[in-house]
């Protein structure tokens, strides 16, 4: 399906529609102006109408088990007040623009913006969309594979709220072994937003053409720091629910928890503590993706198989297995993938290694969820924002979204814009 | 004769409830020899507790442990010493891990028995020479995969004028040579004899794609064929629908729906699936299998969806008699194809894995690795 100019198109229309791209765009370079009050107005006309629960239903349709989170992080995206809160902090009228001597300052769209999403968060692409939109950029958007229609949904919406909108907006479902469509269209953008690995990035530079702005977000790891608590139930609990509920499939997500000790016991007895926390999480938020479920259970089984058979696998760790997650116990130290899905690492990590254990890792680090005693807090706050980390949470907050905070240590609005000085006499 | 030669001897290879007794007699006499010559399968076997001696009924077979082809990609197990198992072949290895089987004489004997019976009733042996092309390896002595030496058995099942292969070795690696590969069509066509296309739906796709593009359409003589195997591997996001292929291939190369035949197997289950005249794989006697729940690894029966338990007492090389592949699917009863094959079908729906999602999470590892970062 593709989304131009605000109407819909079968997806064989697209050579057609790619050829007459440009020139649609240029038109709207030279002649358009996307006030950004209007954007601000469609969007936050579309979180009411969601917080009213007018799309309750479609939502369900694309996601029957997570409506309330779904509409949360809509609204949350979306509203007024948010909005002017993100343009505020991050874009600032008075450092961004103003006049020094005979030069005025003044901050501009980037101008026309193609966006490669990734598709583990649905809503995602819209949400890159949206982030152009605000900026007054034209936005070219190919869909992930895994895109589950919403995003032409959301964006459909938007366009019906504001019609003007409509010519800021192309959509293509491109599949990206189309190397020809997506070079037409990084042909014509003047920033490419690419959301993902290196495979992508390293993919997504080879077409953009020579000037073009890459601007790139890449895949990052999360992890939690346990060093004592201040209330060990609640704390727990939040962990295993934010490692269930989000499936440790983002990038804030929990991926190894981390416990201030030198001692493997102590390890074990932890992950017997916590594996009935997990379990109780995990049958709360057991997830739906066949496939994945599928994976993880052979998975499993051929480990039982392999250490049946004699093929010890690793030395290095012991997993223990509950309903539907598993915590597996290592002896090293270094920040790694988990087997997602509530099957959670534990490693250790005593204070003094803090710093050079995650630096070996500096480029992939993001969240860390901080569990530990108050006297604690700032100190290992302050030596994991040394070490790379760019978000430190409350354990159960990993992954929630917090109104104008950066993402992977950058305002991303600011990287949609550029800043252009006219000298005047 | 023993048993398994006698399965695979079996007049009407789907008569499956004709054969129940036959085939756990046979995949008694299978467990047990893996079970005695296998030390590796003997310790799993032992762990479960699963007797192999006492394999008396089809539901023993449905308790006795599986190998997941996962399992086998990791690990070289055999049951029999290397000089006696002729032919050593592996999977296509899609991840770069790929999984190695050995095969005996007398299995490589029943294997053709299958192939000549099976393929025997879709008129796909055949005294009529034809001109091959083939949608996959050319041979190339560094390739062991099982869909190469398939690819080019098949070739034998008739008097082969000539054959052309679109992936062909050079520079120590396979490249596609499409274009040579439709010019090599279109040549054909000239041909008093019919052409035969064997190979991957993702190359037969793109062939036809191309030709159609280039206005390459071509009217091959009567009996042309087109043989679908292999999957769609990387190519998966770009699998089209079967009917979108039937009518590409009508348009560029006049063949027919009912000329256009699939087949479904693995390395780890050299099995010969050949759909029928509605495009679905009946399960031969050669074979049964089990559809297992994702999450307990339980049988499901008919019409639900779950892992792919395959299970065949043909090889004695490796204990590859009971194999869950990553496929997904659901087993569907007879009637409800209407073909008039009496056995039930299997209908192959997804894969297992995180494919479709891929994750940021995933993507950090995937970095850290190629940074070479010590993930332990």
């Amino acid at each position: 399906m593709i989304l131009f100019g605000g109407k819909i198109y079968p997806t064989d229309r697209q050579s057609e529609l790619l050829g007459i791209l440009e020139k649609r765009i240029n038109r709207t370079l030279a002649f358009g102006n996307l006030d950004r009050e209007t954007v601000i107005s469609a969007l936050d006309d579309l979180a009411v109408r969601i917080a009213l629960g007018r799309y309750d239903k479609l939502i369900a349709g694309f996601a029957p088990d997570d409506v309330t989170r779904y509409k949360n992080a809509a609204i949350t995206a979306m509203k007024r007040e948010n909005l002017e809160t993100r343009l505020a902090v991050e874009l600032p009228d008075n450092i961004m623009a103003g006049r020094t001597g005979s030069l005025i300052h003044s901050v501009r769209p980037l101008g026309t913006i193609m966006h490669i999403a990734a598709g583990n968060a649905d809503g995602l692409p819209a949400l890159s969309v949206l982030e152009g939109l605000v900026t007054g950029n034209v936005n070219i958007l190919k869909l992930p594979s895994a895109d589950n229609g919403i995003t032409i949904k959301i964006l459909t919406e938007l366009i019906e709220t504001a019609p003007e909108i409509a010519d800021y907006i192309y959509v293509f479902d491109t599949p990206s072994a189309d190397v020809d469509a997506m070079r037409k269209m990084a042909d014509i953008s003047d920033g490419i937003v690419v959301w993902g690995g290196e495979t992508a990035v390293r993919a997504v530079r080879a077409l953009a053409p020579a000037g073009a702005k890459l601007i790139e977000w890449g895949h990052r790891l999360g992890f939690a720091y346990i060093s004592g608590y201040e209330n060990e139930n609640a704390e727990l609990t939040a962990l295993a629910k934010h490692i269930a509920e989000t499936g440790q499939m983002l990038c804030s997500s929990c991926q190894t928890i981390y416990l201030d000790t030198y001692d493997t016991d102590t390890l074990d007895m932890f992950a017997e503590k916590f594996l009935p926390v997990l379990e109780r999480a995990a049958d709360a938020y057991l997830h739906t993706d066949i496939g994945a479920s599928a994976q993880l259970s052979v998975n499993r089984y051929c480990e039982r198989l392999e250490s049946a058979a004699g093929f010890s696998r690793r030395k290095d760790r012991h997993t223990l297995y509950g309903k539907n997650c598993s915590i597996t116990v290592c002896r090293g130290s270094t920040l790694e993938l988990s087997g997602m899905y509530a099957n959670v690492l534990v490693k250790r990590l005593p204070e003094k290694h803090i710093l050079p254990v995650l630096r070996r890792t500096k480029g992939t680090l993001q969240t860390a969820g901080l569990i530990c005693s108050p006297e604690k807090r700032d100190r290992l706050t302050e030596m994991l924002i040394r070490s790379g980390v760019n978000r430190v949470m409350r354990a159960g907050d990993m992954s929630a979204s917090f109104t104008g905070e950066a993402h992977d240590g950058e305002y991303p609005l600011r990287r949609y814009i550029r800043n252009t000085d006219t000298e005047i006499l | 004769m023993d048993p398994r030669t006698a399965l695979f001897s079996y007049p009407d290879p789907y008569d499956v409830k004709g054969t129940d007794r036959l085939f756990v007699r046979a995949m008694r006499d299978c467990c047990v020899y893996h079970y005695r010559h296998c030390p590796e399968y003997r310790k799993i076997l032992d762990s479960a507790g699963f007797d192999p001696y006492g394999i008396k009924s089809p539901s023993d077979i449905t308790r006795l442990p599986f190998l997941p082809t996962v399992f086998l990609k990791k690990h070289r197990i055999y049951s029999m010493p290397q000089y006696r198992m002729p032919i050593k072949a592996t999977s296509s290895g899609t991840g770069g891990v790929y999984s190695r089987i050995g095969f005996d004489t007398q299995g490589l004997y029943c294997g053709l028995r299958m192939v000549l019976k099976v393929f025997g009733l879709r008129g796909i042996v055949s005294p009529q020479p034809c001109n091959y092309v083939i949608l996959g390896y050319k041979p190339h002595k560094s390739n062991h995969t099982v869909i190469a030496k398939t690819a080019y058995g098949y070739t034998l099942l008739t008097p082969a004028l000539s054959r052309t292969f679109a992936l062909k070795y050079t520079d120590g690696t396979y490249k596609p040579d499409l274009e040579g590969t439709a010019a090599a069509v279109v040549r054909n066509s000239r041909s008093h004899f019919p052409t035969r296309f064997i190979g991957f739906p993702a190359y037969t796709w793109f062939m036809l794609r191309l030709m159609d593009e280039r206005g390459m359409n071509v009217r091959l003589p009567a009996g042309s064929k087109i043989m679908l195997g292999g999957g769609w591997k990387q190519f998966y996001k770009e699998q089209v629908n079967k009917s979108d292929m039937y009518a590409l291939a009508k348009k560029v190369l006049d063949i027919d729906e009912e000329n256009i035949i699939e087949s479904y197997g693995a390395a780890e289950h050299p099995i010969l699936y050949c759909d029928c005249k509605n495009h679905h794989f009946h399960i031969p006697v050669y074979s049964r299998v089990i559809i297992r729940d994702v999450n307990t690894l339980e049988p499901l029966g008919y019409g639900k969806t779950g892992l792919v338990n395959l299970i065949t007492p043909m090889v004695y090389g490796t204990p590859i008699q009971s194999i869950v592949t990553d496929d997904l699917g659901i087993l569907h009863r007879s009637e409800e194809c209407g073909c008039g094959i009496s056995s039930p079908y299997l209908e192959i729906i997804g894969r297992a894995g995180f494919t479709d999602v891929k994750t940021c999470a995933a993507g950090a590892e995937e970095i850290l690795k190629t940074a070479g970062g010590d993930a332990q």
